[in-house]
């Protein structure tokens, strides 16, 4: 058995290794090479030629952009076998740090993603440059936003507000209150945003998680008056009876007549989808 | 000397600026460790990797020039809890500007390497704010090894964890290089055996005390009496309530904390605690808490969640804490190692403390990973003098509230132990029979009543002896027991022959365990079978439970307890004889 599994080991390795450097090879197409790629991560720290073979493509601009990226995802996928990817780790985020201001957008965004899930200060230096300068952004507002949020301990909030205050776009500002989700003097905001009828679905549906979040006995408030209001939106009032009967004070939701009538109207008029949320607790709290 | 002034709005250049200055001014590098405290006010509001390019520039500018005793416990922390590649690199380079190298600074080398061989990633020191992009580039795992060649000699006590990552083939071509050079510089050493090992072996004492001290001005907790609290079941108490009436060992966290080797493993080091106080009774009368930096986030929810997971008990003794105003009071009582952007930490050090019975300070255990034991001692240290802060305050309203604590912490260590090491079958009484004879004997003066009854017990020792070869058919054991005992009388009869009580005793302390180990039901049953009728008058009469197979363990027991007795006896009489001549 262990023989077995020792050949087995051998061969896999050795198709790996086949595959790597063909996928290195200039002869195959940038199709065949990406597809080869994909499946060479455990030959790239065999050694250290490999790896630097692979990292060679991963720099080369001359390089089809696909098969580029592909070269980046083989070695995040080497990164996941932390112990086997040990030798390599160093020379990784070296090369990742200069592809982060490579030409080409696609690369960036890829190589600034893989390092902001490291935590990586580098990283993050340049993501928040570019939110406070655009002018010297190396991706998109929002991409960027994103990439922040991977560690509460970047100085994010403060840029964040700004963009919700000034929004370069709609999706910006939405990634901005995202990341906000985690900042607990953010709450009065995301209040404000939840019982604004004017704001937008989405951004009241991100402000009722955040508060859920930041101030649990907030939302319950907030949720107990956006249901009791027939005229708000059918979606946003099941959002709220969903924060209601899964967090709320059940002995408490069973003694609220005006709560419990306001629901009784929801599963009557609301669409079927939102029906059956009311129904489901009536049937819990009017036994 | 540059003329920077620096304050929380300072900008990264100008601290950079500042740092490089007062570095390069003679006289005024001390004034770099002001610079390492982590509530420093120019780390206000910055973000935690801003703080890690800062602290780690100071450390850098340590490194040029002789590092002080003074400014060892902030490398130390480093390398002891440190998981950013920048800051763990900074301070191994920097410890090798300290002039007196250490065994004792070894350990905290190597956890570093274990701890973060795995995010060895490039780093910087060339200038301000640099990140490494260059493979060539220096990391953590290289400034690391470079350091453990530093220490050379002083390194031998980490050789073989060294050699086992050297061989792990996990390092990078040039990581391994500098691992062959530590390895050498040590097995040079090892060659040459010409380190003082005697005075270099511990931390300076001004390092250690620095990093736990027993607090001698004990600042009394008046101006947060009634700072509110909510705890873990969202419970509202004030610091007076929680703190009052009995020592307390506290533990600061926060949930967000990203790097394991500190809140996480505070917290799992504070459940460990309270085992400790409860092994020795005194989890009802020492009481603990942790309490968060960031009560903003760390709702009852969380703390309550956050503790069970890492096995905190969780009571009215003992509390996971979120101080639900004025923590900047809090932080000021404390005088808190941490920092904070918006609400959220950027830095903050390991800290413990010990509260005395009036909820003062009266010790501190800060920056090094702290012992559970020293804690729990320091603790019960403090409990003399809480009792009588106690009775002179009189029992507090939730005192009177709690069950009724225990009169005596002995009570409880006596009687775990009482159980753990009362005799629970015949091997174990003969056992200790035999560990008392060894041990006792020796040391009571010889009476000449004893003779005698030795000689009757070595008789009974014989008897059975025989009665466990007869019922066991193996006769080699009672027949060397018999001659050791012929032996021993023969040595006593005659002075001249006194040389043969030794073999005497070698011979039924042989016999004896040959007797002994020999417990095969099979001997017992052919003594039911041929004397039916003893074994029963014997149970009547004694009104015991005696059966054969326990009266054969008896036997092996006696035998094993007679074998150590004889020794005993035979060393003792010796030294009866010795002295008499003397006289």
């Amino acid at each position: 058995m262990t023989k077995k599994r020792k050949a087995a080991k051998a061969s896999r390795k050795k198709t790996s290794r086949t595959r790597l450097s063909a996928a290195l090879s200039a002869k195959q197409t940038p199709k065949q090479r990406v597809a080869m790629l994909a499946q060479a991560p455990l030959a790239v720290c065999e050694s250290d030629t490999n790896m630097q073979a692979v990292l060679g493509v991963l720099r080369n601009t001359a390089e089809p952009t696909e098969v580029r990226l592909a070269a980046m995802d083989t070695m995040a996928t080497a990164a996941f076998s932390v112990v086997a990817f040990e030798p390599c780790r160093n020379d990784y985020i070296a090369a990742l740090r200069e592809m982060s201001q490579d030409p080409s957008p696609e690369i960036r965004e890829s190589a600034l993603g893989l390092l902001a899930g490291e935590k990586d200060g580098f990283a993050q230096k340049k993501l928040l440059e570019g939110l406070k300068s655009p002018e010297k952004a190396l991706v998109r507002p929002e991409k960027a936003l994103q990439l922040l949020g991977y560690d509460v301990h970047a100085e994010s909030y403060a840029v964040a507000r700004d963009i919700v205050e000034n929004p370069p776009s709609d999706t910006a500002r939405r990634e901005a209150l995202r990341l906000l989700s985690a900042d607990a003097r953010s709450a009065p905001l995301f209040e404000k945003l939840l019982r604004d009828k004017n704001e937008k679905r989405e951004i009241r549906q991100i402000s009722a998680s955040a508060l859920q979040a930041l101030n649990p006995t907030k939302l319950q408030d907030h949720a107990r008056a956006l249901l009791l209001d027939d005229s708000d939106y059918d979606d946003i009032r099941a959002t709220s009876l969903e924060a209601i009967e899964q967090f709320g004070d059940p002995a408490h939701v069973a003694k609220d007549s005006d709560l419990l009538q306001s629901v009784e109207r929801l599963s009557t008029t609301a669409p079927p989808k939102y029906k059956k949320g009311a129904k489901h607790f009536l049937s819990k709290y009017t036994r | 000397m540059h003329a920077l002034h620096l304050s929380a709005t300072s900008s990264e250049e100008e601290f950079a600026g500042y740092v490089d200055a007062i570095a390069a001014a003679p006289g005024c590098r001390g004034r770099l460790l002001d610079l390492l405290r982590e509530d420093h006010p120019v780390y206000d509001q910055r973000g935690g990797a801003t703080v890690s390019r800062m602290r780690g520039w100071v450390l850098v500018a340590l490194a040029r020039g002789p590092v002080s005793d003074a400014a060892l416990p902030f490398l130390l922390e480093e390398l002891d809890t440190g998981v950013d590649p920048y800051l763990v690199a900074a301070a191994a380079r920097a410890l090798r500007s300290y002039p007196h190298p250490r065994p004792a600074l070894a350990p905290f080398v190597m956890r570093a390497l274990e701890q973060i061989r795995y995010r060895d990633d490039p780093v910087s020191f060339d200038e301000y704010g640099a990140y490494a992009t260059s493979t060539s580039a220096t990391g953590p795992v290289r400034e690391i090894l470079e350091t453990l060649a530093w220490l050379g000699p002083h390194a031998r006590g980490v050789l073989a964890k060294l050699q086992s990552v050297a061989r792990s083939r996990g390092l990078a071509k040039q990581a391994t290089a500098a691992a062959d050079r530590a390895l050498d510089a040590i097995h040079t050493a090892i060659g040459n055996e010409s380190v003082d090992t005697d005075s270099c072996c511990e931390l300076p004492r001004s390092v250690i005390s620095a990093c736990s001290w027993p607090r001698t001005d004990r600042r009394d907790a008046n101006a947060i009496e009634s700072l509110p609290f909510e705890d873990h079941d969202g419970t509202a108490v004030t610091f007076e309530a929680v703190f009052r009436g009995h020592p307390t060992i506290v533990v600061f966290f926060y949930t967000r904390c990203d790097n394991p080797l500190k809140c996480s493993l505070t917290v799992t080091k504070l459940a460990r605690v309270q085992r400790l106080l409860a092994e020795r009774g005194l989890a009802d009368r020492i009481h603990t808490a942790a309490i968060t930096y960031d009560p903003g986030f760390d709702s009852a929810k969380r703390l309550a969640a956050y503790g069970r997971d890492r096995a905190v008990r969780m009571d009215g003794r003992h509390r996971m804490l979120r101080a639900t105003a004025d923590v900047n009071a809090l932080r000021a009582h404390f005088r808190l190692g941490v920092n904070f952007i918006e609400s959220l930490v950027n830095r903050h050090r390991v800290e413990a403390y010990v509260l005395d019975a009036q909820g003062r300070l009266a010790a501190s255990f800060e920056r090094l990973l702290w012992d559970e034991s020293a804690i729990v001692e320091r603790a019960y240290e403090l409990l003399t003098e809480s009792t009588e802060d106690i009775h002179a305050a009189g029992p507090r309203a939730d005192d009177r509230a709690l069950p009724p604590r225990s009169d005596s912490p002995a009570v409880g260590v006596l009687a775990s132990a009482g159980v753990a090491f009362f005799p629970k079958c015949a091997v174990c009484w003969a056992t200790y029979v035999s560990m008392f004879g060894v041990a006792g004997l020796e040391r009571i003066p010889f009476p000449a009543w004893l003779e005698p009854v030795l000689a009757i017990v070595m008789a009974i020792n014989l008897a059975f002896a025989w009665l466990r070869g007869w019922a066991t058919g193996r006769m080699h054991g009672p027949l060397l027991v018999s001659a050791g005992a012929a032996a021993i009388l023969a040595s006593r009869a005659a002075p001249a022959w006194e040389r043969l009580g030794l073999s005497g005793v070698g011979l039924v302390l042989v016999g004896s365990m040959m007797c002994a180990v020999d417990s095969r039901r099979r001997g017992a049953e052919r003594v039911l079978a041929t004397h039916p009728g003893w074994i029963d008058r014997t149970r009547q009469k004694a009104g015991l439970r005696v059966t054969p197979v326990s009266l054969n363990r008896l036997a092996g027991s006696w035998n094993l307890a007679i074998s150590c007795l004889t020794t005993s006896v035979r060393r003792s009489t010796r030294r009866r004889s010795a002295a008499g001549e003397a006289r």
